[in-house]
């Protein structure tokens, strides 16, 4: 999952970065509001936060304009301003959260996760067959075997769940699992995919990833027959 | 003025109003009414009575004619009176048909005597008829035994209203034998009369309650802006100040009422905004810091790591927690200030020596940035001032101006004398304000850039706590600037208070 991060402080965006990046995320970081929101109409994120004090163009404005797009990525502000009409003044700008400073980084991840959460599903598990990962623990199970994954391979594995029975070209899988200062050789999907179909195929949950040659990858819900 | 809503009394029936909320239109129709019905009623009463006079006038010197009239033919001297026995008949001439009418039908005893005639009569001096007109027949006028000399009055004779006149008979020794009493018929004057009356009391309520009504439409007309005071007044709130009261077209008191209140609410509102600024920011400059060092721990802590990468992190955080420290120094500080609980030391001091200590201190974070200081003052001017705050203003001042001026820029600090003040300039070529932001900068926690970035400057403080300073010393600071020109910012050094040694 690739985030946006639209933050002027250095000290709070570093944090975040380092925060999520170890949860498996891709973290982009914009210090400004015009370089924040370039960043959002050009690239696929699945989550921003913004900052609503921030130079150039407010978060609000920032936020105004992501939606105008017609791009409805889940945005989250994360602001000092504390007030009611501050609130509610973010969230009728389009923002789908609100979280005050200061925050507790891990109520931020669980906010995160919500924004992130398939439409009507009641937790926060993906599945795909008898394979099932859990984003907020991080665990991999084929069944009741739990299998070890990197990072990297974890991100690349949730993301194809996440678009089950929806091919994902390479280059999408690159801006969703990379952040933005990976440059687009497109290879390292492959070493990756080898990496994880070895690690499913031991916990016997088969050749659950499928090449589509030239385009991308796909994981399909095993027909039940 | 009674300044509650208008509606509650506009229900009731007016009579049956509280007079402590009886709005200001139905007290000025009704103050007005009351003053011009008591004027009417004054103007009513003297015409009637003035006609009523003017009516009895007229037939008290008609009536005056007839009697000598009847004396003179009767041959009475009424000032040489000779005794009744030679008064044959004393009938006005006049009435001759009616009497002869009467005597021809000779039924005088019962039959109605006729009022609208004139009538005679002649009584001794102990009020027993002597003699009377036969159109009188069986009455007699009533004799006032009271009165001695003439007098005309009002009577009433067989049922309908008479004027009557009562002459004293005085024979030659000046003694009152008798009198002779006339009467007219007043029923013409008396309808005239009561007409005139009923018209007046017909016509006052009807005016009176008119005028009411008319007048309390005009009050309530002219009033009318008042009742768009109160509607904007309600419609105010706290989070909704910017409404304002719509200006009367005509430039009278209400249009004066309405812009004198109108420049009340712009200061309640530019007050809340301050207020409202202050909290956000001040809010936004203690926060920062604690959610930097609040989340950089959370994640430190999340998972074991490496030696090196807790150090840089701590540092981090240390970093992070003396920029609060020197955040809450300031505020400590200006409260201080606020409470006015230091009171300054004012000494008389070189400006020069003193000026240039604090260039020292500044020296390395301008040569790091390439920008020279230069000074021009004459080295024995002395100012009053309190060193310790003196030195605050410059180091703000010059530490702003290296902040916000690009690198191989310089600074230039001037003084020179003005009449008896000394005027200190200190201009930089910095970024300069925008001029609308100009009035903000001394305001705590004020910063042009919105965003308030700490890698970029402070925390807003520095101008508010110079101006806060200046002012216990009585220094007068001002500022002056153009984007991207430079900054200049003025102090002046109280009157008398400078000298040259």
């Amino acid at each position: 999952m690739r985030l946006l991060i639209i933050e002027d402080e250095p000290g709070i965006a570093g944090f975040l970065k380092d925060g999520l990046e170890e949860e498996y995320f891709a973290v982009d970081i914009a210090y400004d509001g015009k370089t924040g929101l370039d960043m959002a109409l050009i690239n696929e994120y699945d989550l921003i936060i913004v900052d609503w004090m921030i130079p150039a163009l407010s978060g609000i404005e920032v936020c105004r304009q992501i939606r105008k797009s017609g791009n409805l990525v889940p945005i989250l502000f994360l602001t000092a301003k504390d007030t009611l009409e501050d609130v509610v003044f973010g969230l009728d700008a389009g923002a789908n959260d609100y979280i005050k400073k200061p925050f507790e980084f891990e109520e931020l991840l669980a906010r995160i996760r919500v924004q992130l959460r398939t439409k009507n599903k009641a937790d926060d598990s993906l599945c795909a067959g008898s394979l099932c990962i859990n984003p907020a623990t991080h665990q991999v199970f084929s069944g009741s075997q739990e299998i070890t994954l990197t990072p990297k391979e974890f991100a690349l594995l949730e993301y194809l769940i996440r678009n089950k029975d929806r091919v994902c070209t390479r280059s999408r899988i690159i801006e969703h699992v990379w952040d933005i200062h990976f440059d687009s050789d497109t290879s390292v999907i492959d070493v990756y995919i080898t990496f994880l179909r070895k690690k499913l195929d031991a916990a016997g949950a088969g050749n659950l990833i499928q090449t589509i040659r030239g385009v991308g990858y796909i994981v399909r819900e095993p027909s039940v027959s | 003025m009674s300044m509650k809503p208008a509606n509650p009394v506009k229900k009731r029936d007016f009579f049956f109003t509280d007079w402590s909320v009886m709005s200001l239109r139905n007290r000025i129709a009704f103050y007005y009414t009351i003053a011009t019905a008591f004027l009417i009623a004054l103007m009513f009463t003297s015409i009637y009575f003035m006609v009523e006079s003017v009516v009895y006038r007229q037939f008290d010197d008609e009536i005056r004619h007839q009697i000598s009239a009847i004396l003179s033919e009767s041959h009475i001297s009424a000032h040489d009176f000779k005794g009744f026995d030679n008064i044959k008949e004393i009938d006005n001439e006049n009435n001759d048909n009616d009497s002869d009418n009467d005597n021809d039908i000779g039924s005088r005893k019962k039959k109605k005597v006729n009022v609208d005639t004139d009538f005679v009569q002649l009584v001794n001096k102990n009020g027993e008829i002597v003699n009377k007109s036969t159109n009188l027949s069986w009455c007699s006028l009533a004799f006032n035994p009271n009165e001695s000399g003439a007098t005309f009055f009002n009577s009433h004779f067989e049922g309908s209203m008479v004027r009557q006149a009562q002459i004293p008979l005085i024979n030659n020794q000046g003694i009152t034998e008798g009198y002779l009493i006339f009467a007219v018929p007043v029923k013409n004057a008396i309808i005239v009369l009561n007409d005139l009356r009923a018209i007046f009391l017909f016509s006052f309520p009807v005016i009176i309650l008119t005028l009411f009504v008319l007048t309390r439409l005009i009050a309530g007309k002219s009033i009318r802006p008042i009742e768009k005071v109160i509607a904007t007044a309600e419609k105010m709130s706290q989070t909704n100040l910017d409404q304002r009261i719509p200006l009367p077209y005509h430039h009278d008191e209400l249009y004066r009422l309405s812009a004198t209140m109108n420049a009340l609410l712009d200061r309640i509102e530019d007050a809340f905004k301050r207020e409202k600024d202050f909290t956000a920011n001040a809010s936004h400059e203690l926060k920062t810091p604690l959610s930097i060092v609040k989340g950089t721990l959370e994640v430190l802590v999340r998972k074991p790591r490496e030696r090196e990468h807790y150090e840089s992190r701590i540092e981090f955080c240390l970093k992070e927690l003396n920029r609060m420290a020197r955040l809450i120094d300031q505020l400590l500080m200006l409260a201080r200030h606020e409470s006015n609980k230091i009171n300054p030391r004012i000494e008389m001091i070189a400006l020069y020596p003193h000026l240039e200590s604090v260039i020292e201190r500044m020296r390395l974070s301008a040569s790091a940035k390439g920008i020279a200081i230069t000074v021009d003052l004459t080295e024995n001017d002395r100012i009053a001032a309190d060193v310790g705050m003196l030195d605050m203003i410059f180091e703000n001042i010059l530490s702003n101006a290296i902040k916000y001026s690009p690198s191989g820029s310089s600074i230039a600090i001037v003084a020179e004398r003005s009449a008896n003040t000394l005027v200190c300039r200190i201009s930089d070529q910095g970024i300069g304000i925008p001029e609308e932001k100009l009035v903000a900068i001394f305001e705590r926690f004020y910063r042009v850039d919105e965003s308030r970035n700490s890698g970029t400057g402070g925390f807003g403080l520095g101008l508010s706590i110079v101006k806060k300073l200046a002012d216990l010393q009585q220094i007068k600071v001002s500022v002056s600037s153009k984007e991207n020109i430079g900054t200049t910012f003025t102090l002046i050094f109280p009157d008398g208070a400078t000298k040259t040694s």
